[in-house]
């Protein structure tokens, strides 16, 4: 009996650009060759033949929840095929012990012809759900998805809403041993959406192992243990969820930008003081940079962004411009910063940039810095409005 | 729990390959039992364990198999005013095909038509019937289905074998009809009926052999569709439905069995219309009182070498490419 879990080690794949076969001629041998198993040594690329993964090494345990992050491309998708069986990897190999429920389009297997109920049985069984188990979760997985009255209506008509959670609630009855979700936490509206969520922390919490492939950071953050940051095929980085989110949001923005011509550099981040701050506290900190030449562009010359590093999610942007402050005509200047921080405890970064607003992007990056936000005055929610509450002397 | 421990390891014996033997720096193993699994370093198991694996995961998928029959037979007749209707019409169409063809011919060489030949028209036009239908849904099982095949795991054997069960209920529709109409046509009991089984069992075989290499082979190369419509449409011509293989004459009969589906169709027609027990060879003696060879229990064997072969050979060859489906398409 296996463990359940999932092991992947030193998985390789490679993929083709371009149409696969270019001609009969080379595809033919190449086929027989496979069906006929002898496969040629797979480590070498031949032209037009890329690494879409390399050297993926990891394993999930019980109770541990993995996210998998980065960027379109980046191979989390071809990741969760080998581990689900639908690719085989050049080199290395994958094992996944016990039963896979994998939330990844969870409305697949739907006929446009059939019935809601129909389609439940089949997708269920598309998905590897024993008979008897769909036959005792179908009300539960219909009262889930809070369609009954449509169950006997053929799913041509449902909408698109619909359709989609009534195949989340059979994938998220499945009762699986190892669970594999990819972007499927956004279906239907928003109250669908918090209670299919809820569903999967359940399930994640519970204690089986869990991979999570998700672009909502935030999902991430409040799901997974550990994440992997992937880029271009390869573990960029591999720790605890809200570090590897830190570096990936971090890495993402530090995207190269032609600023050759701007007109003013930024250099320096300074805090003045510690970097931990009280939640709705003052932060206090000074950039400095030069003008370089005269400003003739409309250009937002300091400009800054607290991003939270859990979710990646900019929650507060500003500039000299909306504060009202004049840049030096030409030379060396500094700015001093003062932020009150109303947000709650959390890790965030400070970014400097010089913002082009009518092209909305950063003309040239400048320096950040992390800086931590601790337990303040206690609050729930995403603001801290610094409440302050006294018994009235005159209560009528 | 874990359901699946067995294939689980298979996998991991399947799915390892050996060697970091790339330009690449790389941290893979080396071949050897941690990595290479039960199937020792070569890496791929045998024919034999490739069958009992294709086997298992049937089993573990059999709810799956028969919901995609139930989808593919509640499908067909959907929206249609006939219905299951249609079960019954095409057939017929076939038999009342080769009724005209047989009058025809009855008519030009001065006889007359026989009950007994439209019943044998009618039998074989139900395995006939079965095979056309069977491989034309099967062929493009994969390819319709490319949704399933790229985004969920379970054995893509199952595309092919559900529409061939979803075409085989269709034919029992049809059969229970042709068992009704058979006595009208002069059609006894006789032991003989104990082949139909094994017939049935012979061409359920070699459709779904046949089935899994075109669904497969289509999902690479999409101009296999046209050619399986092709063959289908003039197969007709090349295989004993309307007309019995001894037409032919002693070499002809020789040649026309050796399609796979002729020994069957004329089997079956032997065994129900004639009561005719199929390993005892069949010589008639025609009008001009020669001695003709009908039947032989040879060409039985030989079809059966095919059904069987043709099964296994498909399921293996399938299974083996199967993991290629997805990159492929």
């Amino acid at each position: 009996m296996t463990a359940p879990g999932i092991e992947v080690r030193g998985v390789w794949k490679k993929f083709r650009r371009g149409e696969i076969h270019d001609s009969l001629r080379d595809l033919v041998p190449a086929l027989a060759r496979r069906v006929l198993g002898r496969i040629p040594k797979s480590g070498a690329l031949a032209p037009g033949e890329f690494w879409a993964l390399q050297d993926i090494d990891f394993e999930v345990r019980p109770g541990q929840a993995l996210g998998i992050i980065g960027s379109n491309g980046a191979g989390k998708s071809t990741i969760l095929k080998t581990m689900t069986r639908i690719l085989r990897p050049n080199r290395g190999y994958c094992t996944v012990g016990g039963r896979i429920g994998a939330l990844i389009e969870v409305a697949a297997g739907f006929h446009p012809d059939l019935t809601g109920r129909e389609n439940v049985f089949l997708q269920g069984a598309i998905m590897g759900m024993p008979a008897h188990l769909a036959r005792e979760k179908f009300d539960a997985i219909v009262e889930f998805s809070g369609i009954a009255d449509f169950i006997d209506t053929p799913v041509k008509r449902y909408s698109s809403g619909m359709h989609a959670r009534l195949g989340f609630s059979i994938a998220a009855h499945l009762d699986p041993d190892v669970l594999i979700i990819d972007e499927v936490l956004s279906v239907g509206d928003f109250a669908f959406q918090r209670k299919a969520f809820d569903r999967i922390a359940t399930l994640a919490k519970s204690g089986i192992p869990v991979v999570v492939v998700s672009h909502q950071l935030d999902r991430i953050a409040a799901l997974c243990t550990e994440a992997l940051l992937l880029e271009r095929g390869r573990i960029a980085h591999r720790g605890p969820a809200a570090d590897c989110i830190a570096t990936y949001v971090l890495g993402d923005n530090r995207a190269p930008v032609d600023a050759a011509d701007c007109p003013v550099r930024l250099e320096r981040l300074a805090m003045a003081g510690p970097s931990e701050v009280r939640s709705g506290d003052w932060a206090r900190f000074r950039i400095s940079g030069t003008v370089l030449r005269p400003v003739t562009e409309n250009l937002e010359l300091v400009a800054l962004r607290i991003r939270a590093l859990q979710t990646g999610e900019v929650v507060f942007a500003t500039s000299s411009s909306h504060c009202e402050v004049e840049l030096p005509p030409i030379g060396p200047f500094a700015v001093d910063v003062a932020l009150q921080l109303n947000v709650p405890a959390a890790n965030y970064v400070i970014e400097t940039n010089v913002w082009d607003p009518i092209r909305h992007r950063d003309a040239s990056p400048g320096p950040t810095t992390r800086i931590e936000v601790t337990e303040g005055a206690s609050f729930y929610g995403p603001v801290q409005m610094n409440a302050g509450m006294a018994l009235a002397r005159d209560p009528s | 729990m874990s359901h699946r421990p067995d294939s689980a390891t298979a996998m991991t014996g399947r799915q390892s390959v050996p060697g970091p033997d790339g330009p690449l720096e790389s941290s893979t193993p080396p071949a050897g039992p941690a990595v290479a699994g039960p199937e020792g370093a070569k890496g791929r198991p045998g024919f034999a364990a490739e069958l009992r694996e294709i086997v298992q995961d049937l089993w573990h998928y059999r709810e799956l198999l028969y919901q995609l029959t139930l989808r593919d037979v509640r499908i067909r007749y959907k929206q249609a005013i006939m219905g299951f209707g249609w079960a019954l019409f095409m057939p017929s169409l076939i038999v009342l095909s080769g009724f005209l063809v047989r009058i025809v011919m009855a008519h030009l060489s001065g006889t007359t038509l026989e009950t007994s030949s439209v019943a044998g028209i009618a039998v074989k036009a139900m395995p006939w019937g079965f095979f056309v239908g069977a491989i034309g849904f099967a062929t493009g099982s994969l390819t319709g289905n490319l949704n399933l095949v790229t985004k969920i795991y379970f054995p893509r054997e199952v595309l092919p074998l559900a529409s061939v069960l979803a075409m085989g209920f269709d034919t029992l529709i049809g059969t229970a009809a042709l068992i009704a109409v058979l006595p009208l046509l002069g059609v006894t009991l006789s032991a003989a009926l104990l082949w139909v089984p094994v017939l049935a069992l012979l061409v359920f075989c070699f459709t779904a052999g046949v089935s899994l290499l075109l669904s497969c082979a289509n999902l690479f190369f999409r101009d296999v569709k046209y050619i399986v419509q092709l063959l289908l449409t003039f197969g007709i011509f090349f295989t004993p439905v309307f007309f019995d293989a001894v037409m032919f004459g002693p070499t002809g009969l020789h040649i026309v069995m050796l399609n796979p589906l002729a020994p069957l169709l004329e089997g079956l027609r032997l065994s129900v219309v004639q009561g005719h027990h199929l390993l005892v060879p069949l010589i008639e003696t025609t009008s001009s009182g020669q001695q003709v060879l009908v039947w032989s229990p040879w060409y039985l064997g030989y079809s059966a070498v095919w059904a069987v072969l043709g099964l296994l050979g498909g399921a293996v060859l399938f299974h083996r490419a199967e993991f290629l489906f997805a990159e492929y398409v």
